[in-house]
């Protein structure tokens, strides 16, 4: 249990003034899972303050003429020991006037007014230069032009306008749902993301936010709350717009604060929508504004989803999320306590102060915390190498000071809590060894403790031989004799097809050709020079039923060499072949190898290590996720230029490797990789694992190297090393 | 010489006094408004590097060396001053001063001034000061606060800074341990002040209020920081919500001279300039607490509800009931604690135990109240009043009492009547108060271990200055023992021993209990000896001054006699001079020295040594787990040569000294917090 003293020593500095709460000040009282708060609102500097029931009653005893040492007596009795302290007075007090919702002398304190006002700005600019991932440039006031626009979309916010919303997004969705294979056509998403689209994009980009914001502005408008800022937020570089609606929170209702929360993506999915629909009229015809509307859709949808749904950053999601399960200030409150769970288990801080927790909000504002954390170490990492691998200098610069701001600080201010902080006085040495003892722990486990090392690369296929099996007459598959990956003999069937009306030509001609040796035969006998005639005949005729045998052999369809059996030609029983038509194909296995390109900055240890003895390879294919084929031989074929081994590999040919387009153009042979790269042959045991087609030449694949465990701490500085190598020293 | 008020009325301040150094009251309000106005920062983080960096600097600019170089050119000038005639002499004094007050000395005027002030010291009080005593004056004029071995003359050093100081800054504060010395030293250095032009007066606890208007008029007023820091912080409850000078006029203007100006008049004209005697302690160790006005607390009668929880908590068993940690003074109740307190509680009648919360309060108060405040430790009961007792020194401090109801606690515990818990009206640190002076220097023998808080905190630089004669005390190893009997039959013996060689021997206690224990064993031997308390009068001085007297054997609390010269005499000298003992450990390292530098005064023969026990207070709170292990470890008495020993004495007094840093730190952030997020600054 927490001491609550009832003395405090600052009490003093307090308790003959006679304060009370400025006097715009608004306050309105909300419910968070079922308690009473009351919010405090000062609209002028747009500051909140939270005050419990208890706090609230004594503020409001506060009235100007009272005393703080009255006020608190008053509520002493009133409430004994549920009233606040004088240490909870004083703080409340503090907070209050920090915020600038007291007013404590009759005469405005100028000075610390001014001080204060000082303070928030640079504590502002200080927060700016910490968020340089999320820079905030202020633009104008907006609040006149949502008071005008707001009558006009009025009779759209409300339930009725929010059911017609939901109608027009299902109907929206079940039209979109008949196309959705040209909406997902890989080749018309590759090519409203490429670069010659980017103007467009941006255009739509920054419509789409404009509905946005105008959305959250106009709802936050239609239930009575301000909107004084427009500015434009720099997220990583990138720029989204931005309102300030915060003047929400004082709403008492949670619903209207959600709504406000999630009107931004209301708007922005409905302008989708409609998008959408648009493209889906304009499908046929084509042109500037079906693409345009395709890009608007597009935009307006995904960038909503990744970015403002996201509960994990401090984008609507979060708000709305925080307003759902009311529990304002989540991410604030959710850090706060598991600082405070650290500060109370880990180093036993008796009289830590944990944050205001509700009731059934302990598991809730945990988990976020850890969540949030985690996400926010990814997206640290996620964006500095994505911003390295495009710009390596700003990307780095980035980096350090992200890195300074989100670990280095904290770590700092943790280092000195534990040298300063006086609740732990007593307990230093034992919070000392333990802050040493985890780090030595974690450092053993990450430095010490050998872990897998994995390499991945990408390869391709490719096989010497290699053989299509086609159908050499049309007819009807009758029956399919093998199963995909199944070895086969030269000549073995694979398939026995059926075409009745060749079997009939084979047979009339069978007839003729006997009718025509019976006749020739007589002929022979009678008449010389008609059996002359009749040879030619016959001749032809003899052809021909060879001919239609042949055709009629061709039905069953025969393996042309030894080797497994690829694709499945199961799919063709009791369906009708053409001629010339694809059955399946032979693939000779003692053939097959897989070829990867390796980049010699990333794949140095191929140098030192030798197959077998260090390192073991798997190689994984796209279409068996979960099943590995071991590799048994390996080959470094000593390249070190820039040749890809296959167009497959290459990034314009759909693969990872990034080549050198001016390369290309100078007509240089086949694709060339930016950098030098190592060329390495495998041959992998793709019959032992069992089921599956045989990979065919020119299928990509993953190949997975195991390298001998080391501690993880080596493994990424080598990491590291690799990414800055050759990047630094040009 | 006094800046011209610009007030066209005059009339005599409320303390009346002499004409010379009268100070319009507007002028008084003025002054004391404007030192409120300043408003000392408390520098955190890359400014608090920025400031320890510049004190850094600024003591590379004044350095010791540079110090002697310059006090040897002032020693070069004496032929010339020593034959000047007295009017001669004043005639040159009064061009100094006129320098001084014009704030345009240079260098020149100032050795041409230190050399006339050593003359006039010498004239007029018989002391000449050495070359060492004139860099220690050169140093304080310098803002520095500068370490003096102990017995190298710093009442002397500071008597020739102060007319410079009070020149150019218009009044001084003179600061010094106790109310005895302040009168002792203003008087006694009067006449260097008054040949210089200067008005002098002291500050002492019985002069009421009336007279100090008058005395802090003056120039040069001597006091201690306790006298003076509560004058000053009952101004600022007076002068309530004045904040500036031209509001304290119109004030006064709109008042008239009707009681109610009078009843506004502060009494401390400004905060110019201090010299601080004993500066670690006042600086350092004073900074611990703040500084309260309190008066009673208008409340309910309580003193049931005390005599109740201490019942209570007497029924409740230490270990499974509640556990009490020493060194933060507390105690932590259990659950079962709690559990037979709901029942304990259900038997009062008075409401105020149906608040749980406030009753758990009150029973752990007093609980901290019988476990970890003792009688002759903490407090003293004196005519039936409880007396907190100065843990550092060892001395009554009658008018504090321990805040938010423990000193009721404590009455209630030992059965004596219980007065009105006093509610706090004004509080100060010391750490705020002594940077809002304008100027401040230091004087201390022991004060280069505390010279990193005196530079963070103060942003003075601490230089120390060199002996006059080379140090030959003696410091004989540290003794440890088992047991703290053990400890002091050795401590006896040892008397004994250094008695029958004829040395005088003194002996340090850190409590008035530890002395009287000292004093009976050594009556048990029979053997004469004085016990000095530290009530800081006279007749204290007298007796410690003959301390070193051959054969004396003194025993005294830490501050008992501090800032009197213990002579000795020629046989006492011959046999070896004065040897000090230390019964225990201080905790702090500083408040060892200080009182080892009783002996070896003055190139004086001397020696000291300190005897320890794991028994001691400072060992059992500060390493109670090794003390315990290193008892199971061993069966002799005696432990000095003990490795581990040694080390558990150390770094007990180490953490000791640790911990009262972060208080002190805590006081300074609290000062800060109060200042920076709570109205009415």
């Amino acid at each position: 249990m927490r001491d609550r003293p009832t003395f405090s020593p600052m009490w003093s500095r307090v308790h003959a003034m006679k304060p009370r709460l400025r006097s715009h000040t608004q306050i309105t009282r909300q419910h968070y899972r079922g308690k009473r708060w009351h919010v405090v609102h000062d609209p002028a500097s747009n500051q909140f303050y939270r005050l419990t029931p208890m706090a609230y009653e004594f503020v409001c005893l506060l009235d100007g003429k009272r005393s703080v040492e009255e006020t608190w007596h008053l509520c002493l009795e009133t409430h004994g020991d549920s009233a606040p302290t004088q240490v909870e007075a004083v703080e409340l007090i503090s907070q209050l006037y920090n915020a600038n919702l007291l007013m404590a002398e009759e005469t405005p304190e100028t000075e610390q007014l001014l001080n204060r006002a000082r303070q928030r700005v640079k504590k502002k600019a200080i927060g700016q230069a910490m968020g340089i991932m999320y820079f905030r440039i202020r633009l104008f006031n907006p609040d006149a032009i949502f008071t005008a626009v707001e009558p006009i979309v009025r009779p759209l916010i409300n339930r009725w306008g929010f059911i017609a919303w939901c109608v027009l997004m299902l109907s929206a969705l079940v039209a979109l749902a008949g196309e959705a294979g040209t909406l997902f056509d890989s080749e018309r998403f590759q090519g409203a993301i490429a670069p010659a689209n980017w103007p467009w994009l941006i255009v739509v980009f920054i419509v789409s936010k404009i509905i946005h914001e105008s959305g959250h502005g106009l709802v936050c408008k239609r239930f009575g709350g301000q909107v004084p800022e427009f500015g434009i937020m720099m997220l990583v570089m990138f720029p989204a717009p931005f309102v300030d609606a915060s003047s929400t929170w004082a709403f008492a209702s949670k619903w209207k604060r959600v709504a406000v929360g999630a009107a931004g993506m209301i708007f922005e999915l409905a302008g989708a929508a409609i998008a959408g629909v648009v493209w889906l009229a304009t499908l046929d015809t084509g042109g500037v504004v079906n693409q345009f509307a395709y890009n608007a859709m597009l935009t307006a949808s995904i960038s909503t989803i990744i970015f403002n749904a996201n509960p994990l950053m401090r984008f609507d999601g979060y708000y709305i999320l925080s307003d759902l399960l009311e529990a304002p200030n989540l991410m604030q409150r959710a850090q706060n306590l598991i600082k405070y769970q650290f500060q109370r288990y880990y180093y036993r801080v008796k009289n830590a102060k944990p944050p205001t927790v509700q009731p059934g909000e302990r598991p809730v504002l945990i988990a976020y915390g850890w969540l949030a954390l985690a996400y926010r170490v990814f997206l640290f990492f996620s964006i500095t190498l994505f911003v390295m691998g495009q710009l390596f200098g700003l990307g780095l610069v980035l980096a350090i000071w992200t890195a300074s701001v989100w670990f280095i600080i904290p770590v700092g201010k943790w280092t000195h809590w534990l040298a300063t902080n006086p609740q732990l006085a007593e307990k230093r040495g034992r919070a000392v060894l333990a802050s040493i003892g985890g780090i030595a722990l974690a450092g053993v486990l990450l430095g010490g403790v050998p872990m897998p090392d994995h390499r991945r690369a990408s390869a391709v296929i490719e096989s010497e031989q290699f053989t299509g099996v086609y159908a050499g007459t049309a007819g009807f598959v009758e029956d399919v004799l093998v199963e995909p990956g199944q070895l086969v003999e030269e000549g073995q069937a694979i398939a026995v097809a059926e075409n009745p009306e060749l079997e009939a030509q084979l047979a009339q001609a069978q007839g003729q050709f006997r009718e025509l040796e019976a006749r020739f035969r007589d002929a022979m006998a009678q008449e010389v020079p008609i059996a002359d005639l009749m040879t030619e005949r016959r001749a032809v005729l003899q052809e021909r039923v060879a001919f239609l045998q042949k055709r009629v052999d061709e039905l069953t369809i025969r393996a042309p060499h030894a080797g497994h059996i690829s694709d499945d030609p199961r799919a063709l029983a009791g369906m009708y072949v053409q001629q010339g038509e694809p059955v399946c194909a032979v693939v000779a296995t003692e053939d097959i190898r897989v070829v990867a390109s390796m980049d010699q900055r990333e794949a140095d240890w191929l140098q030192t290590m030798s197959f077998e003895q260090d390192f073991t390879a798997q190689i994984r294919r796209r279409t068996q996720p979960g099943v590995s084929h071991e590799v048994t031989t390996f080959v470094r074929r000593d390249a070190g230029d820039r040749a890809l081994p296959h167009p497959a590999l290459a990034d314009v040919g759909g693969g990872q490797v990034q080549t050198d387009r001016q390369a290309m153009q100078q007509g240089s042979q086949g694709a060339q990789a930016t950098t030098p790269r190592f060329i390495v042959e495998m041959d992998a045991d793709f019959a032992a694992s069992g089921s599956g087609a045989v990979p065919l030449p020119g299928e990509r694949v993953a190949v997975r190297f195991t390298l001998p465990p080391r501690p993880l701490i080596s493994q990424w500085v080598d990491r590291l090393r690799q990414l800055v190598q050759g990047r630094i020293d040009i | 010489m006094q800046a011209t008020p610009s007030m066209p009325e005059s009339m005599p301040s409320p303390g009346g006094g002499q004409a010379a150094h009268d100070l319009t009251r507007y002028e008084v309000m003025y002054q004391a408004l404007r030192a409120r106005q300043r408003k000392p920062a408390h520098y955190t983080g890359l400014d608090k590097v920025a400031v320890m960096a510049r004190a850094r600097a600024d003591r590379l600019r004044v350095t010791r060396r540079s110090l002697m170089a310059e006090a040897n050119r002032i020693d070069a000038l004496r032929p010339g001053i020593f034959d000047l005639s007295e009017s001669q002499l004043d005639e040159s004094l009064r061009a100094s001063r006129e320098a001084f007050v014009r704030g345009r000395a240079d260098d020149e005027q100032l050795r041409q001034a230190l050399g006339l002030l050593r003359e006039i010291a010498r004239r007029e009080t018989g002391q000449e000061p050495y070359v060492v005593q004139l860099a220690g004056a050169l140093g304080l004029y310098h803002g520095r606060v500068i370490e003096m071995a102990t017995g190298e003359g710093k009442t002397l050093t500071g008597s020739i800074a102060a007319p410079l100081i009070a020149w150019s800054r218009s009044r001084l504060h003179v600061l010094t341990v106790n109310d005895y010395l302040a009168a002792r030293d203003a008087e006694s250095r009067a006449p260097i002040y008054t040949r210089c032009g200067l008005t002098v007066g002291a500050i002492t606890q019985e002069m009421p209020p009336a007279e100090r208007a008058g005395v802090y008029a003056r120039h040069i007023v001597y006091g201690t920081p306790k006298q003076i820091t509560a004058d000053w912080l009952r101004d600022q409850l007076r002068i309530g919500r004045l904040k500036t000078p031209w509001s304290g006029r119109q004030a006064l203007t709109r008042l008239g001279h009707s009681p109610q100006a009078a009843g506004l008049a502060p009494l401390v004209p400004g905060l110019h300039a201090a010299i601080v005697d004993e500066a670690d302690a006042v600086l350092i160790d004073e900074g611990v607490v703040p500084l309260i006005i309190a008066q009673p607390r208008k409340e309910d009668e309580m003193s049931g509800v005390y005599h109740a929880a201490a019942r209570i908590a007497s029924r409740l068993d230490e270990g499974p009931d509640y556990t009490i940690e020493h060194v933060r003074r507390r105690a932590e109740l259990k659950r079962r604690g709690r559990d037979r307190l709901a029942d304990f509680f259900g038997e009062e009648s008075d409401p105020i135990w149906r608040a749980p919360r406030r009753a758990e309060e009150l029973i752990k108060q007093a609980l901290a109240a019988r476990h970890c405040y003792l009688r002759g430790h903490q407090y003293q009961v004196v005519d039936g009043r409880v007396v907190i007792v100065d843990e550092y020194t060892g001395r009554y401090l009658a008018d504090r009492s321990w805040e938010h109801g423990l000193h009721q606690a404590v009455e209630a515990k030992e059965g004596v009547e219980v007065t009105a818990d006093r509610e706090t009206l004004a509080r100060v640190s010391f750490q705020r108060f002594f940077r809002s002076y304008r100027f401040l220097g230091g004087m201390s023998g022991t004060v280069v271990d505390g010279r990193g808080e005196i530079e963070a905190v103060y942003q003075r630089p601490v230089i120390a200055i060199p002996t006059n004669r080379p140090l030959i005390r003696e410091r004989w190893p540290t003794r440890i023992f088992r047991s703290s009997s053990a400890k002091f039959a050795a401590i006896v013996d040892s008397i004994v021993a250094q008695h029958a060689q004829g040395r005088p021997v003194l002996v340090g206690t850190r409590s008035i209990e530890v002395s009287e224990r000292v004093s009976e064993r050594l009556e048990a031997r029979g053997l004469a000896h004085q016990v000095l308390n530290a009530n800081f009068d006279e007749t204290e001085a007298e007796l410690i001054a003959q301390a070193g007297r051959s054969g004396a054997i003194t025993v005294a609390t830490n501050m008992a006699g501090r800032g009197t010269d213990i002579l000795l005499d020629e046989r006492a000298t011959e046999a070896g001079g004065l040897h000090v003992i230390l019964t225990e450990l201080h905790a702090s390292k500083r408040i060892d020295r200080q009182f080892i530098g009783r002996s070896g005064r003055q190139g004086d023969p001397g020696s000291a040594q300190i005897f320890t026990s794991l028994e001691d207070e400072l060992l059992v709170h500060n390493m109670a787990p090794l003390a315990a292990f290193i008892r199971r470890r061993t069966a002799r008495e005696e432990i000095s040569r003990d490795r581990l020993a040694r080390f558990a004495v150390r770094q007990a007094q180490k953490k000791a000294e640790a911990r009262d840093r972060i208080n002190r730190g805590h006081v300074l952030r609290q000062d800060d917090w109060i200042e920076k997020h709570l109205p009415g600054g």
